[in-house]
């Protein structure tokens, strides 16, 4: 192969490690650390930080505008501006000279308009930086600090209150409504979107990165589904639906109050509606209903719930059987309130509603919705019907400052250790020892180019593997490097001795990879957690390592042969 | 030519010496059993520090202020909509004192910060670091806490958290250093009598150290748990491991070379696992999961190792089959040997690097690599070669008993003529 065309391949690795490591570039290095902690909140958390930023920025405008403050505002909002010249461009109206209060605001027909633009800009700017996030080398729990936990399904303590053995696809139903059970709360783990995913047959795996506070994370995951219906205050919900129009933050998220009084009566409640997002995730509609302060019937009535279809209309609906005591309850409240709403809630959230028309008694039939949404409230509903025992069999907690400690901890190990290594190979190789180090410094950039191109997570075990595959890596220099000088020392040449030191050691170099790589690789399909994460960085290092001690560094030594025109080979002490 | 060092003279020697460490640790496996890390154990594993409150802070603002304190700095990131948001970093050399510290933290809007009496002129370095636990600022008041200054004001010591904890039942405490901040290593046994283990023994110890020691005195630094499904299935998963890898070195390596140098490569690895056993049993080092991912690497570094320097001795008889065999290996390692010594150096530099640089359970992880990678370098010579020699040995003698049988039974025809 000509020197060019692999010249060419070098780069082009270089190039594509380097599209592999820009998230990780762009998250740890360009985002500051505040917007990091909005970014890995949940989406919905990421929609309540656009709106409220929005409406504080329009708030801030309007003062300023009615208050005739020109100045230039060009450094304090330039998003805005943006925004504002692009609605300027959209109208064909000319810009303004000054980007004041009043020339921003002017951009738009109405204050509505601007919120919405402000909003969807701001929430762009998050759900992009979630993606990079996404995107970037995820460190693992040792580093970054947080919580791991393993939970365990209890069938047997299931199976003792229905009653009979679970089936296999009754076990698979429960730990899937387990799952959807703590998706369902994936906001209230704190602020960063937490990992859940099942393990095996009966257990579930949750990782919340950043917080660390067993005691909380145990009540949301331990906590059963709390299932109500409610009826709805339909005239108070009215009046703080047009209350919200005027004042879109007048409801305090943290306590669900209305900051005016006399909105919702003394004694009722305010919630918020949602329906799921494309992920399957809850996502706020933006709605608030007003409910009666006590549930008209508890969910641990429902016995079982199924969706079928209307045979006349052909629309889903969703079915579901009470228990005798909940049928007569139920029949009580929808014969005093035929025409109201009656609200499903989950964990405080409004999941669904539907008019009643009819006194119901126990077998009760909701349609009016899509085929998605009957097979999601069903589930809902049977969550509350069988919850499935849960026990936490593994947790482990650490601090996100530990996991500072520990990165300060292995960043000096690993930029002395490898400096030692270095300066090493200069003093013992010479100008060879250079030409290892560039292949050693070329091999780590693309070892972490892997790691970030797999989706593969970054801990203390996989920094110590990469640490020691350094070291590893510097012997396939070495066997290389101790050729050449033999064959230097029987009197080749220059060429000579560097194709036949590179021809002999090819062998040796690989069979000690790949019987490194076959371990490691096996290791990494077997193991978990920690022997994981070590073996497959110390998979991905000798893989790489081949390529930078058998590739790179000889066309390295082959462009100062023909290049350069050097003669000699400078590769260590009394050797010409 | 250099001249050639016979390394086959002390292979014998070396031999025994190899076998006698491997006995010593089996019988200490045997007889003291590892000192099991949390990963083995069902039960609970918790850092606690016994430590005074040193003041405590509250936020009133909207949005989100959390407080994060490392060994050099106190973070604070303020979050959410409506609220400044920024990350403030306070770091212990510009703030050295506690009331320096809290002076700056006072400073930011919405913030209120008392300090206890007596800290204020304490360096903000006895600050324990917030590792576990809710650290958002709210209205209710976030105590941190110090370690003790000096002995005067240390209040607790390894028989009276001991004593505070005895009603727990089959406990475990160690005192980690340096005794003087008071931090312990709290072990309870998961007896799998209460489904709820994990969340009641966290709340117990608390409980139990809070009635001895007061309640604003203890900080909860790390909480592992283990339940007993999970340790049993780890044991197991990683007994099966080691074997499969070894039985898939043993396939490659067979198919490349012959199958006197497989088996040598094999045994100089299972050598190598056998001394860091033998190590880790005596030295009363925690065995984790990180022991067996420093177990694993001394797996691939010492094939690695083993796998050149064979590749180098079947070249070297393939160019001379005349010569006796021993010779060649001896030959064949002295040329190695520059190799050998400039790599393992190369490699020890970095694991010194982490021995040096590392704390707490890397480091013994690192130390572990250390004794695993000595051995491994040793046993490419000592093991691995020496096998190979010997089975070449006794190739030899069977061909020749092969070749005098026959050639008895060729030459008593002519006896008989």
């Amino acid at each position: 192969m000509s020197k060019t065309r692999r010249l060419i391949i070098v780069i082009a690795v270089l190039a594509i490690c380097f599209a592999f490591l820009y998230p990780s570039l762009q998250w740890y290095f360009w985002t500051p650390k505040e917007d990091q902690a909005i970014a890995v909140g949940s989406r919905e958390q990421i929609r309540e930080y656009s709106r409220r930023t929005a409406y504080s920025i329009v708030g801030d405008l309007k003062a300023k505008a009615a208050a005739g403050d020109t100045t230039d505002l060009s450094k304090e909002y330039p998003l805005e501006i943006q925004l504002a010249k692009k609605a300027y461009k959209d109208s064909g109206r000319p810009l303004p000279k000054v980007w004041n209060a009043e020339s921003i605001l002017g951009a738009y027909q109405n204050e509505k308009a601007i919120f919405d633009a402000i909003e969807a800009k701001y929430r762009e700017k998050m759900l992009g930086l979630k993606s990079v996030h996404g995107r970037a080398l995820q460190l693992g729990l040792d580093l970054a600090g947080g919580m791991s936990v393993v939970i365990q399904a209890d069938f047997q303590d299931t199976a003792k209150r229905v009653g009979h053995e679970l089936s296999a696809a009754e076990r698979e139903d429960a730990i899937n409504r387990a799952l959807e059970t703590l998706n369902n709360r994936i906001d209230q783990f704190g602020l960063s979107e937490p990992v859940i995913r099942r393990q095996g047959a009966d257990q579930i795996y949750v990782e919340i990165p950043g917080t660390a506070d067993p005691d909380r994370i145990n009540s949301i995951i331990m906590g059963k589904g709390n299932l109500a219906f409610y009826i709805v205050d339909t005239d108070a919900t009215t009046a703080l639906r047009q209350y919200l129009m005027q004042n879109p933050l007048g409801v305090d998220e943290k306590t669900m109050t209305v900051a005016q009084a006399g909105i919702v009566p003394e004694g009722k409640i305010v919630r918020k509606v949602y329906t799921k997002d494309s992920y399957g995730l809850d996502e706020f509609t933006g709605e608030y209903m007003v409910l009666e302060s006590t549930p008209g019937l508890d969910g641990s009535h429902i016995q079982s719930a199924t969706v079928s279809v209307d045979s006349i209309t052909g629309k889903p609906e969703t079915n579901f059987v009470l228990d005798k005591e909940g049928g007569q309850i139920f029949y009580d409240l929808t014969s005093n309130n035929v025409g109201k709403t009656l609200a499903v809630v989950l964990d405080e959230r409004i999941k669904s509603y539907a008019v009643i028309q009819e006194p119901i008694r126990e077998s009760v039939r909701i349609s009016g919705f899509s085929a998605d949404e009957a097979q999601s409230l069903a589930t809902l509903l049977r969550t509350a019907a069988l919850p499935v025992t849960l026990s936490v069999v593994n947790q482990q907690a650490i601090g996100a400052s530990l996991g500072e400690d520990a990165i300060r901890q292995g960043e000096k190990a690993i930029i002395i250790g490898l400096l030692a290594v270095f300066l090493f190979m200069f003093a013992y190789y010479k100008g060879a020892g250079v030409n290892a180090t560039i292949a050693q410094i070329i091999n780590l950039y693309i070892m972490l180019a892997v790691l970030s191109a797999f989706k593969l997570t970054l801990s203390l075990p996989s920094i110590a593997g990469f640490v020691l595959t350094i070291g590893m890596a510097v012997d396939a220099n070495v066997v290389i490097f101790e050729r050449i000088k033999e064959e230097l020392r029987a009197g080749k040449s220059r060429k000579a001795s560097i194709d036949a030191g590179f021809h002999k050691a090819f062998w040796a170099v690989m069979d000690s990879n790949i019987t490194t790589i076959i371990a490691a690789l096996f290791l990494a399909q077997l193991g978990s957690g920690t022997v994981q994460g070590f073996a497959m960085s110390l998979a991905i290092g000798n893989m790489t390592s081949l390529f930078t001690s058998l590739f790179v560094s000889r066309l390295i030594f082959d462009f100062e042969t023909d290049v350069l025109h050097m003669k000699h080979v400078s590769i260590g002490w009394g050797i010409k | 030519m250099k001249r050639v060092i016979r390394f086959s003279r002390f292979f014998v020697p070396a031999v025994i010496i190899s076998s006698a460490l491997i006995l010593f640790g089996l019988y200490g496996y045997f007889t003291k059993g590892f000192n099991l890390g949390v990963d083995f154990q069902a039960g609970i594993n918790q850092t606690v520090q016994l430590a005074l409150p040193a003041m405590s802070a509250t936020y009133t603002d909207k949005g989100n202020a959390e407080v994060r304190i490392s060994d050099s700095a106190l973070t604070l990131v303020l979050s959410g909509a409506e609220s400044d948001e920024k990350t403030l970093v306070f770091d212990f050399k510009t703030y050295p004192t506690i009331g320096d510290l809290a002076k700056a933290l006072g400073g930011v809007n919405g913030i209120s910060v008392s300090v206890e009496p007596g800290s204020e002129a304490l360096p903000a370095t006895l600050l324990v670091p917030t590792y576990e636990g809710n650290t958002f600022l709210s209205s209710a008041g976030l105590v941190i806490h110090r370690a003790p200054k000096d002995a005067s004001e240390q209040f607790a010591d390894i028989e009276q958290v001991r004593q505070a904890l005895s009603s727990l039942g089959n406990i475990g405490v160690q005192t980690l250093q340096p005794a003087s901040q008071q931090r312990f290593l709290v072990r309870v046994q998961d007896e799998g009598t209460d489904p709820n283990f994990a969340a009641n023994a966290r709340a117990k110890v608390k409980a139990g150290l809070e009635a001895k020691f007061g309640a604003d005195r203890v900080v909860v630094i790390k909480t592992d748990v283990v339940g007993a499904r999970y340790s049993e299935s780890l044991t197991r998963r990683v007994f099966w491991l080691i074997l499969g890898t070894l039985a898939l070195i043993l396939i490659y390596s067979m198919i490349r070379f012959k199958i006197e140098y497989a088996i040598g490569a094999v045994l100089a690895v299972v050598h190598d696992a056998l001394i860091m056993v033998a190590f880790i049993v005596w030295s009363g080092m925690e065995f984790n999961t990180q022991s067996i991912a420093a177990i694993l690497t001394i797996l691939g570094y010492s094939i690695n190792d083993t796998i050149v320097q064979f590749d180098r001795v079947r070249e070297e008889r393939k160019l001379r089959p005349n010569e006796k065999f021993e010779d060649v290996l001896n030959e064949s390692l002295t040329i190695m040997l520059g190799r050998t010594i400039i790599t393992t150096f190369a490699t020890l530099l970095t694991v010194f690097s982490l021995i040096v640089f590392m704390s707490g359970s890397n480091r013994d992880f690192a130390i572990a690599l250390l004794v695993g990678m000595i051995s491994g370098t040793y046993s490419t010579v000592y093991i691995a070669s020496a096998f190979v020699l010997w089975w070449d040995n006794h190739k030899e003698k069977r061909e020749k008993a092969k070749l005098a049988k026959s050639g008895s039974q060729a030459s008593q025809p002519a006896v008989k003529a």
